[in-house]
């Protein structure tokens, strides 16, 4: 027999279903949000640290600020497969109430873009007193440190008896038709690079540069970690790539036969290009102090050697490193005069071109 | 139902799904429309419109014969391969791009079409298991007495035809939006490029986010395209709702075409399921250099301790987001299936998940980070928010499927009884769909276990292993990337194996 059901309703009515629906999320905030204290029941001094630097290799040295200041630093890092631009939109979208304190990028066209739009804050910090004002915002709201050099990697088994290439335009050479590679120009340094030829060379010898890497069959990867992978197990036999990534393949217990080329040393020879890591702090950031404590932490001379000894190999930039063992071969290296300010903004202007020519 | 439940599931709905899309929309201009379809753009759609009928062909071609063997016959070991066979489903496609280019040496859009046709032959099988039991057993007998197994299969396959096509819609929404394995494969041979690229192409300019948004408008409409048939479909095949006499047939005997099938779906479980896991063991065992099972006992052992705060925050969060999704969920669900036009809101429930997760996750921004929310939107409670919004349409469509099969009439008499709305949903209608509510926790669970793209964007999604992961498999070693790979499949199929083992009704996951 079927068990009667009790005739009582418990149809909810408005008011108590939108006081449950208000409670519950409430309470679930609470528990998931919280507050931070120290042990004494003081709030916790922190700093919101958005950090574009692979974090496997950022994570160790801002504990070790941690330990050093007290100060708990929040930092929130960003996917490689992003290459910057999942930070960047996130300090665009939040402009309207900013949570991040310090962004730390690895590289300075999107930083520069950020202080045009005046998302950051000025701040000269006495640990960039002996950093060379080609690394430094004129107007102060962005500093470059521990830097990256856009280098060749050469596979010297496969490149065997000839020549190694020294120079950009032996990518356009046809004598290394689809024998060499680089990543393709939309993202990260790559785009950066680009950007930074337009500035140097020139919109005319820029294009026809570009239009003969197509010509040239070059191999274009979707990044430069690929096109380190790719020239380390012999597919083609050289490329364009950043140090870091060049380091990793010649660190390998593997063994890997590559080399480095910082091209184009040459008297006519535009130089090797730098992309500075750089450091800023935001429009309104929640925290200004423990920001600039951070930030004074970053630039400092002592960090940048940290950098340079780390897996990355950052090229340090402070006057009193010059000269310091590196184990990359700096040595007489002849570097490209930037102005990163322009390069920032020729990015904007170029993008789409380049999308047209590389996005098909 | 009660009109207060509706209004506020409704409300939920439009908060957690609709207003972050919707406020995206509202940055678009006119002239974000210009130069949207160029001869490169189209091509870029033509390829990802070709990727995705390749991988789902592919998935049809695997899925079908599969669904239909390991459900309808007396294939050895079938017990054993069906939940086998729905683990690729459930796996990030990256980690199966990542075991297939290091298997074998494919490379480029073949092989992105292979990687992601693995990922998703469990939607065609699954759907094609469910409509090949709901033959009625009286007339496979006939069909068999008639003609034999020839004849019975003839009869058969336009029954099936629904349930396949449901699945390979699905699997062709699933594959044109993935931008994962493209890009993996990519990263290990020549590029080639899909309109997702476009699509985060557009995102890097701040002057370009109403051309973003724009720019999403083709993929979202091939989607609706490729999902609302689906729903259609569905109702006429897969969950079809049965006749009070339904009699469920007995499995078909192959005689000695058992040992093929056999031979075919055990292939098909070792290159989809235990190929990519036998690889991530060895590689976690130390790969080429030194493999050994001490080996992959210390990887999985140190990933562990490194990541246990990042695998315990998913595992909370996911279940959370899952456990909150179900009652909004079962009101959305009864509220399409028993209103008269609840069905035409079935584009606005898949649109969160029809929108690239990039939009989602930038619209949930816009949302949230204001001084009034800024409690939610700085700490943890933002991710739920985020998981709710990108996966509830799931628990809602299987909900609606499993209500649609429910038998109205129980409802009526509760009803006439004077069982109010609230018990009528939980005492009535909710017992009997037990199986459809715990196939869409398992979905929540399992896709904001592995959602990256839109969650990357909010601040908790930092502290989350698949973040951990994704980062690892740039940067660190191949043995902690494969045990870190391992532990999170683990965790994946955890809750749907504990359900298999300790519960005696069966998971139902399907829309």
């Amino acid at each position: 027999m079927m068990k009667r059901l009790p005739r009582r309703s418990l149809s909810p009515s408005l008011p108590a279903l939108a006081l449950l629906s208000i409670a519950l999320p409430a309470l679930a905030c609470t528990l998931l949000t919280g507050c931070s204290s120290d042990g004494d029941g003081d709030p916790v001094r922190e700093v919101v640290l958005y950090c574009a630097h692979d974090q496997v290799h950022a994570e160790p040295l801002v504990r070790e600020f941690e330990r050093k200041t007290g100060i708990k630093v929040r930092a929130e890092y960003d996917i490689e497969a992003h290459k910057t631009v999942g930070l960047v939109r996130r300090i665009r979208e939040e402009q309207g109430r900013p949570r991040c304190d310090v962004f730390w990028n690895n590289e300075v066209a999107h930083t520069v873009s950020l202080a045009s739009d005046g998302l950051l804050a000025a701040y000269d910090s006495p640990s960039a007193a002996d950093i060379p004002a080609q690394f430094r915002d004129p107007e102060r709201r962005w500093t470059g440190f521990g830097a990256r050099a856009r280098v060749f990697i050469v596979n010297t088994d496969r490149l065997g008896d000839r020549a190694a290439p020294d120079g950009m335009w032996d990518l356009v050479d046809p004598a290394w038709k689809a024998d060499c590679g680089m990543a393709r120009p939309l993202t990260g340094t790559t785009l950066t690079h680009v950007a930074a030829l337009y500035t140097v060379l020139g919109e005319e010898r820029t294009r026809e540069y570009l239009d003969g890497l197509r010509a040239n069959e070059v191999h274009l990867t979707s990044g430069n970690a690929t096109l380190m992978r790719q020239v380390r197990e012999s597919n083609f036999t050289w490329g364009w790539t950043d140090t870091d990534d060049y380091w990793v393949a010649k660190s390998d217990p593997n063994g890997y036969a590559v080399d480095a080329v910082f091209p184009d040393g040459g008297p006519d020879g535009v130089g090797t290009l730098l992309i500075p890591n750089t450091v800023a702090i935001l429009a309104n950031a929640p925290h200004p102090d423990e920001a600039r404590a951070l930030v004074d932490y970053l630039l400092t001379a002592e960090f940048e050697a940290k950098l340079a000894d780390s897996r990355s190999a950052q090229i340090p930039v402070h006057e009193s490193l010059k000269g310091r063992p590196h184990v990359l071969p700096l040595d007489g290296v002849k570097w490209m005069e930037v102005d990163y300010a322009e390069v920032g903004a020729v990015i904007d202007e170029r993008f789409e071109e380049l999308k047209e020519m590389f996005l098909d | 139902m009660s009109r207060a439940l509706r209004i506020l599931a409704g409300l939920a709905f439009a908060l957690l799904c609709l207003a972050p899309i919707a406020v995206m929309a509202t940055r678009v201009g006119a002239g974000d429309f210009e130069r949207l379809f160029t001869e490169r753009t189209l091509g870029l759609l033509s390829r990802t419109l070709t990727l995705g009928a390749a991988a789902t062909t592919i998935a049809v071609l695997v899925g079908a014969p599969f669904g239909f063997l390991l459900s309808r016959t007396d294939v050895p070991g079938a017990a054993l391969m069906r939940p086998l066979g729905i683990v690729p489903l459930v796996l990030p496609p990256l980690f199966l791009a990542i075991t297939w280019t290091a298997l074998f040496e494919l490379r480029g859009p073949w092989a992105t079409a292979i990687v992601l046709g693995v990922n998703t032959f469990p939607l065609v099988a699954l759907f094609t298991a469910k409509a090949a039991s709901r033959v009625d057993a009286r007339r496979e007998e006939a069909a068999l007495l008639a003609g034999g197994l020839g004849a019975a299969l003839r009869m058969e396959l336009p029954l099936l035809l629904p349930g396949v096509l449901t699945g390979a819609a699905l699997a062709f929404a699933f594959t044109v939006n993935d931008w994962s394995v493209p890009d993996y494969v990519s990263s290990v041979g020549p590029k080639f490029n899909v309109y997702a690229d476009e699509i985060f192409a557009n995102w890097k300019l701040e002057a370009n986010t109403g051309k973003a948004v724009v720019t999403a408008i083709p993929l979202v409409v091939v989607t609706l395209a490729a999902l609302l048939p689906a729903l259609a479909l569905r109702r006429k095949g897969a969950l079809a709702t049965l006749d009070g006499d339904f009699q469920r047939p007995a499995p078909l005997r192959l005689g000695r075409l058992r040992w093929v099938a056999f031979a075919f779906c055990l292939s098909v479980v070792l290159f989809c399921v235990l190929g990519p896991i036998a690889r991530l063991t060895y590689e976690a065992g130390g790969g080429g250099r030194s493999f050994s099972f001490a080996g992959v006992v210390t990887a999985m052992r140190e990933t562990l301790d490194y990541e246990r705060d990042f695998l315990a925050n998913s595992l909370i969060w996911s279940a959370a987001a899952a456990t909150l999704a179900l009652p909004v969920a079962l009101v959305l669900a009864h509220w399409i299936e028993r209103t008269r036009g609840g069905r035409w809101t079935e584009p606005l429930i898949l649109l969160p998940v029809a929108v690239p997760a990039i939009l989602f996750g930038i619209g949930t921004i816009n949302l949230w980070n204001h001084d009034w929310s800024a409690a939610v939107y700085d700490g943890n409670a933002m991710i739920l928010l985020l998981y709710l919004g990108r996966f509830l349409a799931f628990p809602v469509l299987v909900l609606s499927g499993a209500v649609a099969a429910l038998d109205p009439r129980l409802e009526e008499a509760g009803e006439l009884a004077g069982v109010g709305p609230l018990r009528r949903l939980t005492r009535l209608v909710a017992p009997p769909l037990r199986p459809s509510m715990v196939g869409g926790w398992v979905m929540v669970f399992v896709f904001a276990m592995r959602e990256l793209d839109a969650a990357v964007l909010v601040p908790a999604a930092n502290h989350t292993v698949i973040f951990k992961a994704y980062n690892r498999i740039h940067f660190a070693r191949d043995d902690a990337v494969a045990a870190l790979c391992l532990l999170i499949l683990f965790f994946l199929v955890l809750p749907g194996l504990l359900w298999s083992l300790f519960a005696r009704e069966k998971l139902e996951v399907l829309p």
